[in-house]
């Protein structure tokens, strides 16, 4: 399916509310999504802007951004998108008829015009940017590599005491014994296998395999440390790798310097998790042309507005930076020139193309996390009283224990096979979009 | 089963201070490569050969081949799928969590012979659990496909209907289960669902028996009598008063008849003489029965009274006033050749009649005879709210207009019981009077009964303005009257996704 960028952005109600920073928000939204509540409301070929009567003596100024899905709102909010875009995002979906095509008054233009000028002023910036001490730069390496160094030998016998003396004791350890682990390697400065050690902890010692779950995730730190130590040794994407898995941040304006890959991306899914006021949200992207995966990744502090408005099912013409990485996935967005919601995806013919994708990763990365994939025509079975989805060459592998949306992907599969995203982890697949009806349905 | 990543496990369990893993326990594909693994650090080689085995178990993993693993198919639907408007509107109202827009959608859904789309099917059969009264509406909107999404998952396993699932739960199910069922049983197919219930009745404990029972009182019918009647010598109390409670529910139940022949007895019209002796006029009377004719003791053993506990009525008047309360008005219409309106008229006009007529009412009530609650309504000088359900709906908006004013409490009550919507009079009524009792008419309230608001109800919202509110109230009602625009609006939008 070709792209065609000229018709407008065609949310769905489903997709607007996903793009909500939480559900306060979305329920604000919807109680907005009602004409009364708007003085005036209007589009353009650009955007889509309203006036809102709230609690204040003049109407909030409401506007939105059609072409990279942007908002912009005259309230207090810290909110980002606030009820208010939503709510006229929501009723612009809802009821089109009601926004005539207007010239832009001046406040819109203005927004859009200083929208593309703060993106040449970044540019701008970049060039005229500080020369970097690279004297301090280092010295503060060195000592940080250090404090690594010291923090990896130190987790290093932490597990070798664990093999020692066996895991059986594991289910037993309050979650202090974790956590003081974790913080150890806060404090040496190598976050990444901080959240690894927690990641251990959480380990649900209730199943009853939980032995292998846990052993898995020892190794996985186990390699991580064993790639440390033989830095020098390894390939420097792989050196790229490791650096990023233990918690070393790479400045992201730099990498934006880089070229990048411009195609038409598919956003897939969506997934937000909170963490000591932080919140996470992972979007996965896979590009129509060159059927590449993303991932990108926007940290929210809660009370600070987010940069980033995607939601699944939306497709977005943009240029993708990826991180270093002997099996790229995470990237950032350098520029998004348009978006639309046309969305179709060519993925995997079988589960075979999947396990010798996931091979040629797992052989340069051991240590990798979970990947999305796009995999054709995957039909819903039960067998042995678990979920499976089986491929048109009859092959089957497992979705995700508990996974409760399984119901709507029945639903919509009504025995028939379907086109699936998913992400992959650990041999198990998490159905996070299917293709019905030829549409885009977020699970 | 042993496989070397249960090897690897069973070590890491133990620890390795208690047992060494050994490079052939990891099968002939690794076990080269392991026994290349060598240093005197006894838990290094362990991490080694585990993770060599990680990566091996995660780079080589192989899928399943299994043409057995096969899922049925549902039927293919007969019927359309609904607009993607509607869809929208039926999310919302999901959303909302509101039952009674639920339960709006879902009939117009229905008539309209539409289907909800496959990807809410889940959502709207997880709302069968809660909500039973929509289950058949949802299946029915849910078409095939939610029939057989019910086969799949056990928590929708009552879902069907079947009469196959239906006999089922009555022979399995729980107690709670057993008696729904029979409950829809009695309504569909009386005769069958007594056949079920003699089956099992000698089995069934007391308690059950009276559980049971009372999932009769729902629609009580001739049919039940020779079941119920022969309940009477039952040697446990409580099924015989249960029974004899569903007795008085029936007027071709000799319970009833015995009530009419004492009544008879002792009610009796005589002619008076009135205007100088110019007029004579019917007036009602109470005789005393002969002397040794008192009140039958199957009579006191079924609830009647001997002693007047109201201070307003003598012992026999006591006693007529409680067999006319379970004696059905068509009694005094064959026995004394009146029309409904002349014994309304008559009881109405007489002053020992007058203290009788809320025994009339009862009756009425007891009965849901909307037949005889007209000229009650009509003839009586008292306004008695409990006929109002028993009214048409026009019948019903009219009394309630009239009378809002003296008992708007129990009036929205009564209001908040009927089928149809409100007229636009009453609800202005009403919303003005919850508009002073927010608390009491709260958001919840209003989720409950917005079926009955018409939609033209935001003009009225309009017109109560904060400042016209005491003060308590001012502070609450606005948000409530935000609430209730709210569902409107998506009322609104119901009703047009299926009149397209």
């Amino acid at each position: 399916m070709s792209a065609n960028f000229n018709e407008p952005l065609d949310l769905s109600e489903e997709q607007i509310l996903t793009l909500a920073p939480d559900e306060s928000s979305k329920k604000s939204g919807k109680d907005l999504a009602n004409p009364s509540k708007w003085v005036s409301k209007a589009i353009s070929a650009r955007a889509l802007w309203g006036e809102c009567q709230g609690s204040g003596s003049k109407p909030y100024q409401t506007q939105v951004d059609l072409a990279n899905l942007a908002f912009k709102c005259s309230c207090p909010s810290r909110k980002f998108p606030c009820k208010h875009g939503l709510g006229l995002l929501l009723l612009s979906a809802r009821q089109p008829g009601l926004f005539q095509p207007s010239e832009e008054p001046l406040w819109v233009s203005d927004w859009l015009s200083k929208r593309v000028e703060k993106e040449e002023r970044r540019a701008e910036k970049k060039e005229s940017a500080k020369p970097v001490d690279e004297a301090a730069h280092a010295k503060r390496q060195q000592a940080r590599q250090q404090k690594v160094s010291d923090g990896v030998a130190e987790l290093l016998l932490w597990i070798k005491d664990m093999i020692r003396s066996g895991i059986h004791a594991l289910p037993a350890k309050a979650p202090a014994w974790w956590e003081n682990m974790a913080r150890r390697m806060v404090d040496a400065q190598a976050p990444g296998l901080a959240n690894m050690v927690r990641t251990l902890g959480n380990t649900n010692f209730y199943r009853t395999d939980w032995q292998s779950e846990c052993t898995e995730q020892l190794l996985r730190i186990y390699l991580l440390i064993s790639g440390y130590q033989y830095f020098d040794q390894q390939d420097p994407l792989l050196q790229a790798d490791i650096n990023s898995q233990l918690g070393f941040t790479i400045n992201q304006e730099e990498l934006k310097e880089a070229e990048g890959i411009l195609d038409t991306w598919l956003v897939l899914g969506k997934q937000s998790s909170e963490d000591q006021g932080i919140t996470t949200e992972r979007y996965w992207l896979f590009g129509a042309t060159t059927r590449r995966y993303a991932l990108i990744l926007q940290f929210i502090v809660r009370g600070q507005g987010a940069q980033l408005s995607l939601t699944p099912g939306l497709r977005i013409r943009a240029e993708l930076v990826f991180f270093p990485s002997t099996a790229p996935l995470r990237a950032l967005i350098k520029r998004q020139i348009q978006a639309d919601t046309n969305s179709d995806g060519q993925g995997f013919s079988n589960w075979k193309e999947v396990a010798d994708s996931t091979t040629a990763t797992v052989s340069v990365l051991p240590f990798d996390g979970p990947r999305p994939y796009i995999v054709h025509r995957l039909t819903p079975v039960l067998h042995g009283q678990q979920w499976w989805l089986k491929d048109e060459e009859q092959t089957l592998m497992p979705i995700k224990e508990n996974f409760r949306p399984i119901w709507k992907v029945l639903s919509l599969s009504g025995g028939e096979p379907l086109d699936m995203a998913l992400i992959g982890k650990d041999r198990t697949f998490e159905p996070i979009g299917v293709w019905h009806d030829r549409q885009y349905k977020i699970i | 089963m042993t496989t070397p990543w249960n090897n690897i496990l069973h070590t890491a369990l133990l620890g390795t201070d208690k047992q060494s893993l050994r490079a052939e326990e990891l099968g002939e594909d690794l076990s080269p490569m392991a026994e290349q693994i060598v240093t005197s650090d006894k838990e290094e080689k362990f991490l080694q050969i585990a993770a060599l085995a990680f990566n091996y178990r995660q780079a080589g993993f192989i899928p399943q081949h299994k043409e057995s693993a096969q899922l049925s198919k549902p039927t293919p639907e007969d019927k359309p799928y609904c607009s993607p408007q509607a869809m929208q509107v039926l999310a919302d109202v999901l959303e909302e969590e509101n039952t009674a827009l639920l339960a709006l959608w879902l009939q117009l859904c229905r008539n309209s012979g539409q289907l909800a789309r496959p990807e809410i099917l889940p959502a709207l059969l997880q709302r069968c659990i809660t909500h039973k009264h929509l289950r058949e509406d949802i299946l029915t909107c849910g078409g095939q496909r939610a029939r057989w999404l019910a086969t799949l998952n056990p928590d929708w396993s009552m879902l069907p209907g079947s009469e196959d699932s239906a006999e089922q739960q009555w022979q399995t199910g729980t107690p709670e289960q057993r008696r729904d069922v029979l409950q829809q049983l009695h309504k569909s197919d009386p005769a069958r669902a007594l056949e079920w219930l003699q089956a099992t009745w000698a089995q069934e404990d007391v308690n059950s028996k009276t559980d049971l029972l009372r999932s009769l009182s729902a629609s009580p019918g001739p049919i039940d009598l020779p079941f119920l009647e022969g309940l009477s010598v039952d040697k446990s109390k409580k099924i015989r008063e249960e029974a004899t409670l569903l007795l008085k529910r029936i007027p071709a139940s000799n319970l009833i008849r015995k009530y009419s022949e004492a009544l008879q007895q002792r009610l009796k019209l005589k002619k008076e003489r009135s205007l100088l002796g110019m007029l004579s006029k019917t007036a009602l009377e109470i005789v005393p029965p002969a002397d040794g004719q008192e009140l039958s003791p199957i009579l006191v053993q079924s609830g009647i009274e001997k002693l007047s506990n109201k201070k307003e009525y003598s012992d026999e008047e006591f006693i007529c006033y409680q067999l006319m309360s379970y004696i059905p008005l068509d009694f005094y219409t064959s026995l004394w050749q009146k029309t409904p309106e002349e014994v309304v008229k008559l009881f109405n006009d007489d002053p020992l009649g007058k203290k009788l007529i809320p025994a009339l009412v009862l009756s009425t009530v007891h009965f849901a005879e909307p037949k005889h609650a007209v000229p009650l309504m009509q003839f009586s000088s008292t306004f008695y709210l409990d006929l109002l359900p028993l009214l048409q709906p026009q019948q019903q908006e009219f009394y309630s207009n009239k009378f809002f004013a003296t008992s708007p409490d129990a009036i929205i009550q009564y209001s908040t019981r009927r089928e149809t919507e409100w007229g636009l009079e009453l609800t202005e009524s009403i919303l003005r009077h919850a508009s002073k009792d927010p608390y009491r008419y709260s958001k919840i309230f209003f989720n409950k009964i917005i079926a009955l608001i018409p939609v033209g109800a935001t003009a009225v919202l309009d017109k109560i303005q904060p400042d016209t509110l005491p003060a308590g109230a001012s502070g609450n009602w606005p948000s409530i009257s935000d609430a209730i625009r709210t569902l409107l609006l998506l009322k609104t939008q119901t009703i047009q996704a299926f009149n397209k």
